[in-house]
């Protein structure tokens, strides 16, 4: 009796854990990128499949054939030369809220916050940082936030255009 | 006219139309019209499986290609930029085909069965297959 009781405590707690974990999803989040010098550098891709769950996990894939510049010669250059899109068509990134701590998932409001994590694109994964804010609208968040890439750190060779991108990210998730 | 003058004028010339032409086929060069060509059919289920079976395979078959692609419609959403996307259901209830289309294709419902034409540009383990820059085609 004793290990039955014991057993349901430990069922009910894990179903408990398990209905408290929440994870939010969207496939067209947006990501965009532009460089400060030169201003044909510029592209959006709207369709970032990105989840991001209460316990800090943040996840971002896409294809980098998804990248919409305004200029259709940038854009095949973009992909042959620069990104390499039919050898790598996607990119990934995998990582955590540094301050958990500081983010109610279930009070609204809007929370300064840092994300890190592993980024790979061009077949090179590098860790890196980036500074934004979740908001908490009725329960759903929304995420944005800006870093620098450098293109040498994933051995992008696009010299002659920019050596580096500001990328902005802004997802709303379900 | 001197003889050294008038070749010096003519390299110029070349010079000057050449540089315009590179200007215009950087600034110029249209975007992909997918209303134009000819695209792969197939079922929104079939690109799922071919993905799903071997992502490299399919990359090499539908990647950066036109597809006409008829299944049913799981929901229709717009993204942020204003352009409407349609899900398209396969046999996983977490996958779906995420269509964009670059013009309205008008009221579009849950359940409905439809062609769309757009460019494939890849496969999300886990959530979906893109293809967008799409039209309606019936």
């Amino acid at each position: 009796m004793k290990i039955f009781v014991s057993f349901i405590i430990a069922a009910l707690f894990l179903l408990n854990t398990a209905e408290a974990q929440k994870v939010f999803g969207t496939r067209n989040g947006q990501i965009s990128f532009s460089s400060a010098s030169d201003q044909d550098v510029k592209a959006v891709n709207n369709e970032v499949a990105s989840r991001i769950a209460d316990n800090g996990q943040i996840t971002f894939s896409l294809l980098t054939k998804g990248f919409k510049f305004k200029l259709a010669e940038m854009q095949d250059h973009f992909n042959d030369q620069y990104v390499e899109s039919t050898k790598f068509p996607r990119a990934d990134f995998k990582g955590t809220l540094v301050n958990l701590g500081e983010v109610n998932f279930s009070k609204d409001g809007a929370y300064k916050t840092s994300v890190k994590g592993d980024l790979t694109l061009h077949g090179v994964t590098k860790n890196i940082t980036a500074n934004g804010t979740i908001n908490i609208k009725d329960g759903k968040p929304s995420v944005s936030c800006q870093f620098i890439l450098v293109m040498k750190d994933f051995n992008i060779d696009a010299a002659k255009v920019t050596d580096k991108v500001t990328v902005d990210v802004s997802c709303q998730y379900q | 006219m001197k003889k050294w003058l008038k070749i010096v004028l003519i390299i110029v010339a070349v010079g000057v139309v050449a540089a315009g032409g590179l200007i215009a086929y950087v600034y110029l060069k249209p975007h992909r019209d997918v209303s134009k060509e000819q695209g792969v059919q197939l079922s929104a289920q079939k690109i799922f499986d071919a993905f799903k079976t071997n992502e490299a395979d399919a990359n090499t078959k539908y990647l950066d290609k036109a597809i006409e692609m008829t299944g049913e419609v799981s929901d229709v959403t717009t993204n942020q930029d204003g352009n409407v996307v349609v899900n398209f259901k396969t046999n996983d209830p977490l996958f779906v085909i995420n269509c964009t289309f670059k013009t309205n294709p008008g009221q579009l419902k849950p359940g409905q069965t439809i062609t769309f034409k757009g460019i494939c540009t890849g496969y999300i383990p886990d959530a979906n297959v893109v293809i967008n820059e799409g039209v309606l085609v019936k």
